[in-house]
Order: C-alpha cells, then structure tokens, then sequence
C-alpha cells in the first residue's frame, strides 16, 4: 500500500520535473552561463546585493586551491594579475584542469567523499585507482560502475573493489554508504523506523537497497557475491518482511533467486569458494548479480536522476563551500535544493554528457557566482542560499601542509623551471607535506577548528623544523640582508600573495625592530603569524 | 538561597564564563596564571563547583570481572576464589578484593544489572562510551565530549575533556571522540606520558616572543576578518584564543605539585599518579577527565590477573572519594567505573573469564546519583539479569540526570534534533529521585 502510494508520489514528481524541462534554460547553453542566469536571477528577486567579484589575486589563489590544492606561488599570482590577456582567467583554469597536481588533489578529494570517516584513507589502492581514473579522464558513471561491480582479476582495476572491500562485514553501513556517495540520501534512520519527517523514506527503502548489497561478502581477500539470498526485515508495525531488492525511487527488480539455498546448493558453491580461495582469484561471479542490477536500474531513464543531481550537488559544494542541497546526504522533496531549476539543468547537462567531471569542474569555477568576494562591508548580508557571498572553505590537511611548505619556500626557486620541473617540484613539496597534513583534522561541513591545532602550530617542533628555518632556498633565508620594511612586505607577498597594507606593514616593523639584534627570530615569528593566521587557513 | 558572588555584588552571580571572560577582558592574555590562581582561591572555586559537575571516569580497559569487584558469587561454581565481604551498606556485600572500598560504599550506587548486548572489544568501547551505536552516517559524541560540551564554558582556560591512557592494549578500540559535536570538543589525549602534547613551549622562543607572536597573528587577521563571517574561522581564532591558557593549566598535570603526603595516599602507581591528576584537573574545572586502565582481558589466569589489578583500583577510587569529599567536591564530582563489558561467569579451560555483556556492574559515586544503592541483581550463577536490567541507553540517562542534565535536551544536526539519549530512553527513576 505504502510502496504503491510512493511510486505514484515519485511519478507525480517525475512527471512535474519533466513538465518543466520546457522552462529550464537551453541545453546548448554553457554550464557556466546558466548558472549566472538562475543564481542572479534568484539574487534579483529575493532584492539581494552580491558581492563584488573578487580581485585577480583572489581569483588565482581560490582557483589554485580548489582546483591543484595549493596557494599560487607569488610567481604565479604576478603572472597572472599582470596580464592584460582578457581570456587569462579560462586559460588559467585550462591549465590547472590539466595539470597532474589537478588529478592529485581531485582524487584526495574523492577519497574523502567516499571514506568520509578517514579510516584506510591516504595511500591505499583506492587512491591509486581514484587518481588513475581521474587522470584517464573517466566519466562519474564508470567510476561508480568500476567500484560497485570491480573486476579484481585486472591490475589496474583492483582498487576500485577497495570501496566495497572496506565494508563487506558489515552490510547496513554497506547500504547506507552506498546511498550516501551516489545518491545523496541517507537512508540509514530508515534502518529502524520510518523516517519521521520524510514521507519518501520508508523501511522499504533501506532493505529495498540492502537487498541489492548483502550478499557481497569476502573470499580470502577477494570480493564474493552470492546469488541467492534473503533479506528480511521486522517493521515498526505488523509482521516480518521479505525486502525485494527496490531503488529508491521505488523501481524493484524481480528476482526469482530471493530464496535460501538447497543443502546441495551450499555444498558445491562452499567448493568453488575454497577452490578460489586456494587459486588466490576472485570468486566465481553469480548468474544474477544483486549489485549489477543495482547498477543498471540506479543509471536507467529517470531513476538516474539521484545519481546526476547527487554528484553535480557535490561538485558545487566542492567548488561553493555549500551544496545547492544541504546537507549533502538529504537529497528529498522535503529538503528542496536552494536553485531547483538549476540542479535541474546541472544534473541533465552532466548526464548528457556522459557524467563528464571536468566539463561540469570548469562550468562552476568559470562560474561568475564562483568568483564572487568573500567580503561583505554593508550590514545586510544575504543569506548563504543566494551565493552572492562566496564562502570561506576551510583547507583540507593537505592543502594547508602544502601551502604551508610553500609559504615557507623562497619563491625565486619556483622562477625559470620548465612547466615539467616546476609541476614536479609541486608533487615533491606536496609528497613532503604529508606527514605534517596527518597531525591536522580533516573539515566536514559546520567545521570546527580545536584547540589541538592551534597547539601544534604553537608548540610542535615540526613547524619550527620544517617551516620556520632560514637556511637556503627558504622565504626566511632570502630576507639576509633586507631592510625590515622590505623584508616583511616581502613575507606578506609569499604568504598571502597580496601587497602588505601600510597598516599591515608598519606593524610587522615596528614587531621586528623591537627585537632589534635578533631580527631573525622576530622574521621567523612573522613568519609564524602570517601563516597561523585566519587569512592563511582558507580557500577565500 | 544565598549565592556566591565574585565581585561582591549580588547582582552578579559568579559562573565560570563571566569569571573567565572578565579574566580575558581585564589583562587579556598576559592575565592566563592569574585567572588559573583565582580559580584556586577558596571562594572561587567554590562558586565553580555549585555550578559546574564534572566527571572522572574509571575505564577498566578490556573488561573487569564483576563477579571479582562488584557482584561476587562466593559458593556457586561459577565464583571463584574469592570471598564476598559486608560493606558499609546494610546487604551489601562486593569483593574480598575491594576492603577498602566496602567501608566506603556510601559514596556509591553499584548497577548490577548490565545487559549491553555487545562482547567485542571495539564496538562495545564505542556503545560504553556513548551510551548507544553510532548510525551509519551519524558518529554521536561520547560521555566526554557531552560533558565537556553542557560544563566546559567556551572560554575555557582549561581543556574540556582529559584522557589518558597509558597502556597500549586495547586503547586504538577506546579513543575519545567528540562525534558529530566537533574538534572544539574533542580529547586532549595523553598516551605517552602524563603531560599533553605540545602544551610546552618550546625553548627556541622566549615566553614574551610566544605571547606577542599570538597577538601579532591577531592584529593580522583584523583586516582579512572584516567583512567575513564564518563559524570555522571564529572558532579558529577561539582555539588560538585558549593556547596560552592551556599551557598555563600544564601545571595541573604536574604531579609534584601535590604535597608528598597527598601522593602518598594515592600510591605510587601510574594509575594512581593519573587519577590524582584527574583530581587535580577536575578541581580546577575540567570537566571530565577519563583515566583508562588496562588491561583487564583475562582470558587466562583470571584471578591471578584480579588479584593484581582489583585492590589497586580498591586502593585507587577509596583515595579518590575521600580526597573528592574532603575538599567537598563529591557533590559535583561523578566518580564512574565502567568499561567495555563484564566477564563470564563460566571459568574457562586456562582459569580465565571470557567476554560477557549480559549481566555485569558498574558503579557510579557521588553528584546526584543516589548514594549507598544497588540496582539490578543477577541470578546465583551471575549468568543472567532477573531484576532490574539496565542497557547503554539507560545507563546514560540516568548519568546526565544525575548530572543535572535533561536527558532527552536537543543537539541539533544540522535541522536534525539528536536528543542526548535515543528517544524512548529513560534514566533509572529510583536512581536520581
């Protein structure tokens, strides 16, 4: 009854979306011109004032960041705001997109979307496989194919089987990671009850999707599926259930093996399993595959609709600082997205496109609305729903320990390299930050910076060993000799990759000229509270 | 009621954030030893602790035996070696083990009616800890991060939430996490040696350098920050805000502090120097400080490993109450003892006692938990709960309760609203009456 009421619920809303695809901007438009035109229209209705766009200085480092993970080098940044080139700012992201470091710091990214919790995170082969794909260019749909169906008898494949692998004991979590990385919905309150405030998510749901799931279990170190299986469940009201394997959209799969095994049926599939086992290969694979279904019907006609607007809601949270539905597991009816058209038209584009990451990556960061200030002087702020402010996007570990290095690093090393040397000059600095980036925790949304780092940076004698040393190819060895007043400005540069302020600058001289004959512990100090500072800890 | 007051007016009721903030406000950051010194003055700290309860959690790592602590069974066959002795509670009778604290067990409720359902090691930790499992996609914060959230004041000069664990058995499945409540909240761990990491100064700065350095960051960001408006940053600069308070308080883990005759008392163990520092930390507001010991997992040799281990915890936790209701802080410091599970009540083939979570005891003492009790009984072999069984849930709220929290208060997930324990969950009513 309840299943049948929300199969129509899902159509009537199906239906609505496909009713106003006439009034949703041109496909052929670019991704970028369409979301100027939703989020500025939203900004004139609601009367809003944006912010300015932010100055080419700004500009390059928020792109740098978000998109290679790393400040600019002031190299860089001059480069780049004294060009007159009036097409800089596409050639820029063009270059970036294209650069190694892009494929390095987009596949740390992945990972942590799809490990959120930090545990196996880092080096493992689910790394190797994410910036391998990243790198070959593969689309989002391939990505989730190759991990939920992972072929492990194939070398270059066998990381994908990581993300399965990592939770095979444990199928409720399997059930609701799986829904949370591809579907943005979170069907886990489910697991115990109906939903108490979203009518689209029953108990149905949840065993709907672990039905598809539970039946992957471990072989010796490879990833077994069964071909059989029940799943049953016990509601809130009347009696037990058997869950047929449902997307969540409601679609079911039949699936005439919903049944336990013969005692015959056990004995010989307990042999092929030790038979693989012993051979070291991946277990046979089943006739009828819960998960290949699963990954069929997620991608077919408008049951792909979770999958598209789940990974375009979160490439604009990457790139935004907030999703255009928020949180990003909430994606229902009753959490409506900030610019529904616009979700709309992003999911549609990216998936007639072929689930195309780095098409939809440079449609949001050639973005106006992206390149917005973070500044906002006047008194009435708009809310963050309109994106007429950009949000500061606290840094990952890595990025900060990357960035760190290179505030630390005498910027006239960077001049003259060959774009091949310097770009492997950025992976050694960014491989060197590693072991600093695993003492500084990892931001979630409603990120809170503790006490702990702020010790680390105050006390730990990895910075002052690492970062705040004086010798050659340092920022602090190449003050020698400097006037104070030069010599401060000069750190502001590399750090913040602005001109110092007078303000700014009188006080840094006045700090330096207080410790006079000990001039380079008080640069080293500077150093420290430039690079501690809140201007330093945040894509802006 | 008559209420304490800082500055002499009784319009102004002392807490601890107008005590801290005013501290902050007044001489800023050079003024850190100076609010840490108020707080030690006798009538600050009494106004702190009518205001503030704190926690000190005894975590008996790996699972201490209930039937060789809390709910002997001397006779049956599943009892072992060891006597039952009378307490000071007319029939109560705990351990041979535990002499010294059967005078004391008017300090104490014991819960003897366990049943948490989960004999793994780590998943048992995390529920013990919290109080409940964890969603998939929702990590909840433990009794540490709770607490530290409801008593620690946002200005805190001291760290909220203390652990040490010192052994290393056991302590990667029992880490201190502050869930979904955030970094702000998380455990300062001390693993390796009593003192926090990185609460020193390092030698190559001089105290003035390391202070002024802190404010030159500020001035810095002055500019950056008009304009700007973001929870993470505040809270960056909140967390810079509380180094130099922190690093003030690492005299509290000093425990040559104390006089030689309070050491003493307490012993000359690890666990002992540690709880004394538990002491300390509470005294001067932390408000929950958790001292792991481990590691009680005796699979093998049970009573010889009890026989070890139970009296210096005996020792340990009657020092502590004593010292606790001497300095009359037992009415706003929790004693707890808990851990992941209890033992079988089935001695196996190597004299050991398994994992077993069905029917084991913990004890709570002091704030508002009712003192002298017993609550739940298990049956003569200790197999099963009969009366009165308690789960995690349960458990949890009538700990908050008897804190002075509301157990069913919202946290708030987003627009989600997390209640502190699962809804439908209740505390003990003849507990916290």
């Amino acid at each position: 009854m309840r299943l049948r009421l929300l199969l129509t619920v899902v159509l009537v809303a199906c239906a609505g979306s496909s009713a106003r695809a006439a009034d949703l901007p041109p496909a052929t438009k670019t991704v970028e011109a369409v979301i100027d035109q939703l989020v500025d229209a939203a900004i004139a209705d609601a009367n809003v004032i944006p912010a300015a766009q932010a100055d080419d200085a700004t500009v390059i480092r928020r792109l740098t960041l978000d998109l290679v993970g790393r400040i600019p080098t002031s190299g860089e940044v001059d480069a780049y705001v004294k060009s007159g080139d009036s097409d800089k700012r596409a050639k820029l992201v063009d270059r970036l997109i294209a650069s190694p470091g892009f494929v390095r710091h987009q596949a740390a990214l992945f990972e942590i979307m799809l490990n959120p919790e930090g545990d196996r995170r880092g080096s493992g082969a689910l790394r190797t496989y994410l910036t391998d794909a990243l790198k070959d260019g593969k689309p989002w749909d391939v990505m989730f194919r190759e991990m939920l169906l992972p072929n492990e008898a194939d070398a270059k494949l066998k990381g994908a089987a990581d993300f399965l692998r990592g939770r095979v004991s444990d199928a409720d979590k399997l059930t609701s990671d799986v829904s949370v990385a591809f579907f943005g919905v979170n069907v886990s309150c489910a697991q115990c009850h109906n939903h108490p405030h979203v009518k689209d998510w029953t108990q149905d749901h949840f065993y709907g999707m672990k039905a598809f799931l539970a039946r992957t279990f471990d072989n010796g170190g490879f990833l077994g599926e069964r071909g059989y299986g029940v799943i049953k469940y016990k509601p809130t009201k009347g009696l037990e259930r058997v869950a047929k394997m449902m997307f969540l959209t409601g679609a079911t799969v039949e699936d005439a093996n919903a049944k336990e095994p013969t005692a015959a049926e056990q004995k010989a599939e307990k042999e092929a399993l030790d038979k693989a086992k012993a051979a070291k290969t991946p277990p046979p694979a089943p006739k009828f595959s819960g998960r290949a279904e699963l990954v069929k019907i997620a991608l077919q006609g408008q049951n792909a609709d979770f999958f598209a607007r789940s990974i375009s809601n979160r490439m604009w949270h990457r790139f935004f600082g907030g999703g255009l539905v928020s949180p990003l597991d909430q994606m229902h009816a009753e959490n409506e997205p900030t610019h529904p058209d616009l979700l709309t038209w992003l999911a549609r584009d990216t998936a007639a496109h072929k689930y195309d990451l780095k098409r939809l990556i440079r449609g949001i960061v050639m973005s106006k609305a992206y390149s917005r200030s973070s500044q906002y002087d006047s008194e009435n702020r708009p809310s963050n729903k309109f994106f007429a402010v950009a949000r500061l996007k606290p840094m990952t570990p890595q990025q900060l320990s990357t960035s760190l290095k290179i505030a630390a690093t005498d910027p006239a090393s960077f001049d003259n390299l060959t774009p091949d040397d310097f770009e492997k000059r950025m992976e050694q600095i960014e491989s060197s930050a590693r072991g600093f980036a695993s003492l500084i925790a990892q931001p979630t949304d409603n990120f809170q910076i503790g006490v702990g780092e702020a010790l680390l940076f105050s006390n730990g004698d990895r910075v002052l060993k690492e970062m705040l040393t004086d010798g050659t190819g340092t920022v602090l060895g190449r003050l020698k000799g400097m006037k104070e007043k030069d010599a401060v400005e000069f750190l502001v540069k590399v750090a913040y990759g602005r001109p110092a302020t007078a303000d700014e600058s009188k006080a840094l001289v006045v700090y330096v000229e207080k410790r006079k004959g000990r001039e380079a512990d008080a640069y080293k100090q500077v150093l420290w509270a430039l690079v501690t500072g809140t201007e330093f800890r945040f894509s802006y | 009621m008559p209420r304490n007051t800082f500055c002499g007016s009784a319009a102004h009721a002392i807490d601890r954030r107008a005590l801290l903030g005013g501290a902050l406000a007044g001489a800023a950051l050079a003024s850190d030893m100076t609010a840490l010194n108020a707080l030690t003055a006798p009538d600050v700290s009494k106004a702190l602790k009518t205001k503030q309860k704190r926690v000190i959690l005894l975590w008996l790592a790996g699972g201490a035996s209930q039937l060789e602590t809390w709910d002997p069974k001397p006779g049956a066959t599943t009892g072992g070696p060891f006597r039952s002795i009378q307490t000071d509670v007319p029939g109560l009778r705990i351990s041979e083990l535990m002499p010294k604290m059967a005078a004391r067990m008017k300090t104490t409720c014991v819960i003897r009616g366990l049943n948490t359902k989960n004999g793994d090691h780590g998943s048992a930790a995390l529920t013990m800890m919290r109080g409940r499992r964890d969603e998939a996609a929702l990590r909840y914060p433990d009794l540490g991060a709770v607490v530290a959230r409801e008593f620690g004041p946002t200005e805190s000069k001291v760290p909220d939430y203390v652990t040490f664990y010192t052994q290393t058995e056991g302590r990667s499945m029992a880490p201190g996490a502050s869930g979904f409540l955030g970094a702000r909240y998380a455990p300062m761990e001390l693993t390796t040696n009593n003192y926090p990491e990185f609460i020193k100064k390092l030698d190559g700065i001089t105290d003035l350098d390391h202070l002024e350095r802190g404010e030159l960051r500020n001035v810095l960001g002055k500019g950056f920050e008009k304009g700007r408006n973001s929870d993470t940053l505040n809270s960056q600069n909140e967390a810079y805000q509380r180094v130099r308070g922190i690093m003030a308080s690492e005299k509290l883990f000093d425990i040559t502090q104390e006089p030689q005759k309070m050491r003493d008392r307490y012993g000359p163990t690890q666990f002992a120097e540690q709880t004394l520092i538990a002491r300390r930390l509470v005294e001067a507001g932390v408000p929950f400080v958790r001292v792991g010991r481990a590691w009680w997992d005796s699979h093998g040799q049970n009573f010889e490993t009890h026989q070890e281990m139970v009296p210096e915890l005996d020792h340990v936790m009657a020092t502590l109450l004593d010292d606790l209701g001497e300095r009359g802080l037992l009415d706003d410091v929790m004693v707890m003892t808990l851990a992941e599970f209890g033992r079988t009540p089935s001695i196996n083939a190597s004299l050991g006692r398994d994992h077993f979570a069905s029917a084991w005891s913990c004890t709570i003492s002091g704030a508002g938990i009712k003192r002298g009790s017993v609550y739940g009984k298990s049956d003569p072999k200790g197999n099963t709960v009969v009366a009165e069984e308690v789960d995690a849930g349960s458990l949890f709220a009538t700990v908050y309760s008897a804190l002075g929290l509301d157990p069913h208060k919202n946290y708030y997930v987003g627009s989600r609203p997390i209640p502190l324990v699962n809804p439908g969950v209740e505390p003990i009513k003849a507990l916290v009456g």
